[in-house]
């Protein structure tokens, strides 16, 4: 293995914990090449899995998918919360699509907003 | 890089509002999450780990030569019997190498885990080498069916 001054890990995470109300979430945030993760958790798992995506089209305003692609499909919250962290990406010049992982007890707007706001300012794009 | 006020639909109106809001959430730099990232050569194809501990699952991703993400795959003991399942969350089907890789996983270690790997198909040796040397890095990191099977008590 070579020493730490010449190598380097290719993904970029960071990891830390926000307290929003009576609730400590740690977040943790990836940069792949192709890709972010973004897990924020409080219940000790990853919880609900989501995937976003800018769609490709011809209009001047992007379009974006967002979908729950494991846990909970009934909480349209979860989703406003990564559809805004897409939105934020792509309005930051990135096209990666986004991996978000929301495991809360709490799905108030307050706490997504938090989570949301708490993202954006340690993000990696 | 700078946030742009009118590029999300956050009610708060400014940058500065919303630095400040961060402000009186009261980030904390330490985090209870263990992030593992450790890197390996076999046969001069460079292969990366990445393993983030919760309390009560495992996340992975395993990257041969780039850091792409991979194909996503989900696996725990599931009911009856507590039978291992697995499936394909993001790319790939449950026939491929993460699949497999997670399922083992689980059953060495008794904990959900989700994991990404790049890892290409068809690649027998490959795929042994990068499951034994992940597997080896979790027991270092205490995960052994008994200690968390003891976690789940």
């Amino acid at each position: 293995m070579d020493d730490a001054s010449s190598y380097s890990f290719p993904v970029r995470h960071k990891n830390f914990s926000v307290q929003i109300k009576e609730s400590k979430v740690d977040i943790v945030i990836c940069s792949y090449d192709d890709q972010f993760l973004v897990i924020a958790t409080e219940i000790g798992t990853m919880g609900t899995i989501m995937h976003a995506r800018k769609e490709e089209g011809m209009l001047n305003t992007p379009t974006f998918n967002v979908s729950v692609i494991f846990g909970k499909r009934d909480e349209p919250m979860l989703l406003a919360c990564a559809r805004q962290l897409i939105e934020h990406i792509s309005n930051s010049g990135s096209s990666k699509p986004l991996t978000l992982s929301l495991g809360l007890k709490d799905h108030s707007m307050e706490i997504l907003k938090g989570i949301v706001s708490a993202v954006i300012e340690n993000r990696l794009w | 890089m700078d946030f742009d006020p009118h590029a999300s639909t956050i009610e708060s109106s400014s940058a500065d509002d919303i630095v400040h809001d961060v402000q009186n959430l009261g980030i904390k730099e330490e985090a209870s999450t263990n992030i593992t990232c450790f890197s390996d050569v076999f046969n001069d194809i460079p292969i990366h780990f990445q393993i983030i501990c919760f309390p009560k699952q495992i996340y992975a991703w395993i990257g041969c030569q780039t850091a792409r993400f991979g194909c996503l795959y989900a696996a725990a003991s599931t009911r009856p019997n507590n039978i291992v399942s697995v499936t394909s969350l993001l790319g790939g089907t449950s026939d491929n190498t993460g699949a497999g890789i997670a399922r083992r996983i689980v059953l060495k270690t008794g904990v959900p885990v989700t994991l990404a790997c790049n890892i290409p198909k068809d690649s027998p040796m490959l795929e042994a080498h990068v499951e034994k040397k992940l597997i080896q890095k979790l027991i270092i990191l205490g995960y052994t069916k008994s200690k968390s099977q003891a976690v789940i008590s």
